[in-house]
């Protein structure tokens, strides 16, 4: 098998060499179910609050406001069942705009940053007449990467009492978060994002305001998420929240000056490529590109042949790819086809463990999408 | 028992094997499946491509169905098992606008569609055929009972070695520049070779039982298919016989078929013999939103239209010619006497002998009247009068 060249960070990160050994030592541990109340429950409860502690300490917030859930989806749709009124953004995941099943959408500039302005007259029309409003906007955008002005968001949906909710699946490990710097109400996170297993996730919620669950059962998570606890995705999930806490590397300057020299390469070899949020505020990992004559799921079919492993669009778990709602709301619906995103590791410090992506191996993938134009 | 050197050869592609990617259109059957790995045996650089062409779980009404079905899933499977890249291909818009549509229309214009060449036609052989050229392919292979030839530089096809599976029928659009690219490596194989060879890769879908349905119409309920896609359009009607007496009521002409038998909702009738007491469907009347009814003599047909007709054989010299003609994928083919037009497009057929229960829409498909498995060609039937025609309040 060819060496593939991995760049779909914003899909999933690898699982980390710390965290895949603190599996194991979990595993060794015994047979853990952290409800009993015997020596082994009491050795689940510890790893999970440690787990607890780490991410806690990774966001800056109280621990005992963590629930853990099976997935980020999984924590939006548990919020999202207690509000009627949600005003999501034009750009959300599929997680917030399929659940919300909201009509309240705020539209985004060209930039793919979301409209403030409209924002606040929409709050202000809405809650005349309603009273209980959740406004869900994400930090950072997974197709473009774009970071969204949530201290604004969060400042003037409190001018409305609205409640906050922030998606920040794609946040975290690419930037820092801080909640005691910000009046979020509610915040969900992914585990796998950042090197932990898949099948974990996270909600955030600020214990004033009481939640109904939607599992429920043996009264796990508070009673807010019933189910005996995913242990071994609990440990690594805070696992991978204390490689990131007490990595040296704090930045993501090396990832950034990787993903420069990429779109550099590519602006020179293929000037017709169209790069989305250019002028927005990023995060340093992702670039979503797109040439006006190629469709995405072509470009990125090519690419896997080349043994390049990218993304294009929102794709059904199916494998079908479907036009991307993103680029849609940006004002390139005619290019919301063509779309196809290239995303680095999230930090220089998963970047130094991969090791993988080497500026020739970039000069050969420029060259193949330049490629892609040919007859 | 396969002989992988004569599909090598059959794939008519120069070189070793090893020098081309080869893209198969794999719809997650038994078929498709086994062309895949044959390909695969013979050291071809595959690349599996499913189309996605509507959603499954909205079709079959069905909650937490998939989108794309199970179909999709055995496809990866096999992709999977045989160590071949695989892709889906979203062609859910396209095939809405170029066969459902088409699909439900013609049925509101009285007609018995073949969505299935249709697909062919627009879907497979047009925008993945593309995709196929895009990826580099040398070829596209399809898990079709059928053959292609080249004789001293030109192409043919030919009918499927197995008799029970030929699909010549819904080939017969084929052009020369799509028959340039496409490979049938399953046309020189029996259905029993195919499941052994299946069976022999172990593959998950050896057993998997053939496809009978129009695949977007469930358990063959075409109808209600059609009254989904074209809401308000279908109306009851009168259900009259050869002299304009009303026999019954019915629910909209595309519930039925010319030629049609069974189930056509009128019972027995008094003081009729026996021999005329058996009804078919002789005539959609559209304008008048009425299905005419009569015996089976009614249904008689000589000469037939053809419209848009697609050639495999070079015209040059002949426009008059007797073939053989089949004019549903299910029956034997018949003779006849062809006259075709100036461009080739169109062609009047007359039959031998009449036929009985021919059928607008549907494809008539010609074959060389000295060797039946050569396909000379074949066209859409657009006018099949029968003694209908002679009905005087049918035409007034």
């Amino acid at each position: 098998m060819k060496k593939q060249i991995y760049l779909d960070y914003n899909a999933t990160v690898p699982l980390l060499k710390e965290v895949k050994e603190s599996l194991i030592d979990c595993m060794n541990v015994g047979p853990l179910n952290a409800s009993s109340i015997h020596y082994y429950g009491r050795k689940g409860k510890d790893i999970i609050d440690i787990a607890r502690t780490n991410i806690s300490k990774l966001i800056n917030t109280n621990k005992n406001n963590i629930i853990f859930t099976g997935s980020a989806t999984e924590a939006i749709n548990l919020l999202f069942s207690n509000f009627e009124t949600i005003v999501v953004s034009s750009v959300e995941h599929f997680a917030v705009l399929s659940s919300s099943k909201s009509d309240h959408i705020i539209p985004v500039n060209q930039d793919g940053v979301v409209d403030l302005s409209y924002l606040e007259l929409y709050l202000k029309k809405l809650v005349k007449n309603n009273k209980k409003i959740l406004v869900s906007v994400m930090w950072v955008n997974n197709e473009t990467g774009i970071i969204q002005p949530i201290e604004h968001v969060v400042e003037i949906a409190k001018k409305f009492g609205c409640l906050v909710h922030c998606d920040a699946a794609q946040a975290l490990g690419k930037i820092k978060i801080n909640l005691e710097e910000i009046e979020l109400d509610f915040l969900t996170l992914s585990g796998h994002k950042i090197g932990a297993p898949t099948g974990i996730g996270a909600l955030i919620y600020n214990d004033n305001i009481d939640l109904t669950p939607q599992i429920l059962g043996g009264g796990q998570e508070k009673g807010m998420r019933a189910g005996t606890e995913n242990i071994l995705g609990i440990r690594g999930f805070g696992e991978a929240a204390k490689f990131i806490i007490n990595s040296t590397e704090k930045n993501c300057s090396k990832v950034k000056s990787l993903r420069d020299y990429f779109q550099e390469k590519i602006k020179t070899s293929s000037p017709e490529t169209i790069f989305f949020g250019e002028k927005a505020n990023k995060v340093a990992n992702t670039i979503l590109m797109a040439l006006p004559k190629i469709p995405g799921d072509l470009a990125l079919m090519k690419l896997d042949l080349e043994s390049f492993s990218v993304s294009s669009g929102s794709a059904c778990s199916s494998g079908k790819v479907s036009k991307s709602h993103v680029v849609s709301a940006m004002g390139y619906d005619n290019l919301a086809s063509n779309s196809v995103r290239f995303s680095f590791p999230p930090n220089d410090a998963i970047l130094n463990l991969e090791n993988l992506i080497t500026r020739k191996e970039l000069d050969r993938l420029a060259q193949c999408w330049s490629n892609l134009q040919a007859k | 028992m396969i002989n992988i050197n004569q599909i090598i050869k059959e794939m008519d592609l120069e070189g070793d094997p090893s020098n081309h990617r080869v893209v198969v259109a794999m719809s997650g059957g038994v078929d498709s499946s086994v062309t895949a790995a044959l390909l695969v045996e013979a050291g071809y650089e595959v690349v599996g491509l499913t189309m996605q062409l509507y959603d499954y779980g909205k079709a079959l009404q069905k909650k937490g169905a998939c989108c794309a079905g199970s179909d999709i899933n055995d496809a990866r499977l096999v992709s999977s098992k045989l160590g071949i890249p695989h892709y889906v291909l979203n062609y859910e818009s396209i095939f809405q606008d170029q066969v459902m549509n088409d699909f439900a229309d013609s049925y509101l214009r009285g007609e018995t569609p073949i969505p299935c060449v249709r697909c062919n036609q627009t879907v497979k052989f047009t925008d993945m055929y593309d995709r196929a050229k895009n990826l580099g392919a040398s070829a596209m292979a399809t898990g079709h009972y059928i053959r292609r030839k080249t004789k001293k530089g030109y192409l043919s096809l030919y009918t499927g070695v197995d008799p029970s599976k030929d699909q010549s029928y819904f080939l017969f659009a084929t052009t020369m520049k799509q028959l340039d690219f496409v490979r049938f490596p399953l046309g020189s194989l029996t259905k029993d070779e195919t499941r052994s060879v299946a069976k022999r890769h172990d593959l998950n879908v050896a057993n998997k039982p053939d496809s009978q349905d129009i695949c977007f119409v469930p358990e063959g309920k075409y109808a209600e298919v059609v009254r989904k896609l074209r809401p308000g359009s279908v109306e009851p009607g009168n259900i009259i016989d050869v002299n304009g007496n009303v026999l019954g009521k019915h629910n909209g002409i595309i519930d039925f078929t010319i030629g049609q038998r069974k189930g056509i909702g009128i019972g027995g009738r008094k003081g009729v013999d026996d021999n005329n007491s058996i009804l078919y469907v002789i005539a959609l009347d559209t304008k008048k939103n009425n299905v005419i009814v009569g015996p089976k003599e009614f249904l008689s047909c000589k000469k037939i239209k053809i419209s848009d007709c697609n050639w495999l054989i070079d015209l040059v010299n002949e426009k008059e010619f007797e073939v053989l003609v089949k004019l549903r994928n299910s029956s034997q083919p018949v003779i006849g006497t062809i006259k075709v037009n100036f461009d080739n497009s169109l062609v009047y057929l007359t039959f031998d002998e009449p036929q009985f229960g021919v059928s607008t829409g549907q494809a008539a498909v010609f074959y060389n009247i000295k060797d039946s498995s050569h396909i000379l060609g074949g066209g859409w039937i657009t006018e099949a009068p029968n003694k209908s025609a002679d009905i005087k309040f049918y035409n007034a």
